[in-house]
């Protein structure tokens, strides 16, 4: 339980430090450990699946598109931000944070344990055939971004 | 086979960028144009018989494995994609005159095909992870097609859309988390039977808060719209059209609708909480819209508007006003996209949308000009055309359920909504010509033509609104009258 707690309370710290890092590079790494706790706590939670996921797809492979992402851009590009934002988000995430102390505990009593239904499985079986309308949309999705990325990088020439 | 509606113009976005290195245009124009009539055509003419003995469900076949293919086609689902083959045609006509200068046909047009399948796909989904899905695969495309132009404007407004849009997908996929907790399940069918037996009140109250944020961003309703008056103007005309007229009604309404209706239920708490969200998102839109030069802008805020009686309609909860909110649903689709497509002929031919630059050209696109007050007329809700039947729908429901002040609210709302249409008509065709248009001509044929389409199908919805209503609208309202009875009763695999 205290391992637990303190897991968690470090993927939120992680988390914040992710948005409020001004450098980029910082901030990048701050998201892939507040994902790795992340990665840990499904371990832990019984859910090895979403860990290895979590772990290999969000702290690993995203971290290293972010990090060459931040190594292509030059240095010198300061974005000004306003100071609204600056105390917007400290104030937001304090109010989240005594809303959050005053109501979960309550609330998750009223959460009845997972219910197991038609839909649990091993994990192969979910996927592919317990989930397969998921899988034509995840393809769409890809099929978009992919054309994302051809339309919004396309070369523009006048004749076109 | 209604998985056709999913997977045909997805099979077809994917060979179009091919298609695109063989033919520019002649190739990509057909080939999704006639994909889209297709969809029409067989909505129109199979969907009425597939569901004349009430909602069919279909499991497929994967690779001959039964696996969990699951689609459900009915009254409701059916109008929603009648509604989005017809504009999603008429926009897609459209551009094949209007997307000539932007280059990547071929591409637009597949990134088109993949926002059209992620609607159907959404409209036919019987569970909610599948709801949330192809409400990514509808979003998704529609990021970058809003960024389509690549100006900074665009880009701008693509971003903002981007962030807030994702906001609203974590809203929902928490909200699903929550339900799928309580009930262990994700069908529509499975999740409305368990939350009669679960009586979880606090919980739920949760879960649809989570939701109301969450579809209420994706339906720009007040206070949740500040992203749709930058992106829908600075999307491509076709764009703004198939964003305004279906996108949000779509990932928002539909959704939202679906979910609260028959899997929750309406409960009198969410009913007066509809009511209100759709009341102050009419009136203040319809301020904001007076206040704008900009013709695109001040059409998107009169969507945030219309979309407002919709959601006043249907919070309703009486039959008569479910009916009036889908109707009005509809004739807002029809119309504003085809006030989008007329504004996209207006910039194409002057290089502005700044109505006070304009005026007098009503003298060059005299089709543009008559087409786009048809449109702006059915808006306002003026006789006899379409828009004025659904807003009569909506206030005569509003009265017969006992809120005369929402009632009242609606019809002055209605003179505002005529009253800055007038102005845009009067600003931009009507008056002395500007010298600086004399050369302008009128829009090209197949622009023309779809705008001529959609005021004609303004026109005569308008007039024989009765069987419009008859065939299409009441079997779709019956669904959502029926509450969680339907799909508890007879969406049972």
């Amino acid at each position: 339980m205290i391992l637990q707690t303190a897991l968690l309370i470090g993927m939120v710290l992680f988390s914040v430090l992710a948005i409020a890092l001004k450098d980029l590079l910082k901030s990048a790494i701050a998201l892939a450990v507040s994902s790795l706790l992340l990665g840990i706590i499904f371990f832990r939670m019984n859910a090895p699946y979403a860990g290895v996921f979590e772990i290999s797809v969000v702290a690993g492979l995203i971290t290293v598109l972010f990090v060459l992402t931040i190594a292509l851009t030059k240095s010198g590009d300061e974005v000004r931000e306003s100071r609204l934002v600056n105390w917007a988000f400290p104030a937001v995430f304090i109010v989240f944070l005594v809303i959050d102390a005053l109501v979960m505990k309550s609330l998750l009593g009223q959460v009845p344990a997972l219910a197991s239904g038609a839909e649990t499985g091993a994990f192969g079986d979910v996927l592919w055939k317990g989930r397969t309308l998921d899988l034509v949309g995840q393809i769409a999705v890809i099929l978009a971004g992919v054309f994302a990325v051809l339309a919004l990088f396309r070369k523009r020439d006048k004749h076109d | 086979m209604i998985i056709l509606f999913v997977v045909l113009p997805l099979i077809v976005a994917g060979v179009l960028p091919l298609v695109g290195k063989v033919s520019r245009r002649v190739l990509p124009d057909l080939l999704a144009n006639t994909t889209l009539l297709f969809l029409l055509v067989y909505a129109a003419v199979a969907g009425r018989a597939l569901i004349a003995g009430g909602p069919i469900l279909q499991q497929m076949p994967w690779l001959g494995e039964t696996v969990n293919i699951r689609l459900a086609l009915d009254g409701f689902s059916l109008f929603m994609l009648m509604a989005v083959s017809l504009v999603g045609l008429a926009a897609s006509l459209f551009a094949i005159d209007y997307m000539e200068h932007y280059g990547a046909k071929a591409n637009f047009y597949a990134l088109y095909l993949v926002m059209i399948a992620g609607m159907n796909g959404l409209v036919l989904a019987s569970d909610l992870f599948g709801v949330y899905i192809f409400l990514e695969v509808a979003a998704v495309a529609s990021y970058a097609l809003v960024a389509f132009g690549l100006g900074h404007d665009e880009l701008e407004a693509a971003f903002k859309y981007l962030m807030l849009s994702v906001a609203a997908s974590a809203f929902i996929v928490a909200a699903i988390a929550i339900i799928f907790g309580m009930t262990g399940s994700l069908d529509f069918a499975a999740v409305a039977a368990a939350l009669k037996e679960l009586n979880a009140g606090p919980v739920l109250g949760i879960a649809t808060a989570f939701f109301l944020l969450g579809f209420g961003l994706k339906a720009a309703l007040v206070p949740f719209h500040a992203w749709l008056p930058d992106a829908h103007p600075s999307a491509p005309a076709p764009i703004s059209a198939v964003l305004s007229g279906l996108l949000i009604k779509v990932s928002g309404v539909y959704a939202m609708t679906r979910i609260f209706l028959n899997v929750f239920g309406l409960t009198p708490a969410l009913s007066t909480v509809l009511l209100w969200l759709g009341a102050v998102s009419m009136v203040v839109a319809a301020l904001l819209a007076l206040g704008q030069k900009d013709m695109k802008r001040m059409l998107a805020y009169s969507s945030i508007s219309q979309v407002g009686y919709v959601v006043l309609g249907i919070g309703i909860g009486t039959p008569l006003g479910i009916a009036g909110g889908l109707f009005h649903l509809f004739n807002h689709a029809l119309a504003k996209g085809l006030l989008f497509l007329t504004s996209g002929s207006v910039q194409q031919a002057t290089g502005t949308r700044d109505m006070d630059e304009m005026g007098g050209l009503a003298k060059r696109m005299p089709v543009t000009a008559a087409t786009n007050l048809i449109g702006a007329l059915s808006i306002a809700g003026v006789p006899p055309l379409n828009g004025f039947w659904s807003k009569l729908l909506i206030i005569v429901a509003l009265v017969q359920a006992g809120h005369p002040v929402f009632a009242v609210i609606a019809v002055l709302v209605s003179v505002l909504t005529l009253w800055y249409y007038l102005l845009m008509q009067r600003k931009a065709f009507f008056g002395q010509l500007n010298e600086k248009w004399a050369a302008v001509k009128e829009a090209p044929f197949w622009m023309t033509a779809s705008t001529v389409l959609l005021a004609l199908l303004c026109l005569g919805v308008g007039i024989l609104f009765a069987s419009t209503v008859s065939t299409w609208i009441q079997p779709a309202a019956d669904v959502l009258a029926d509450g969680i009875h339907a799909v508890t009763g007879s969406w049972g695999f």
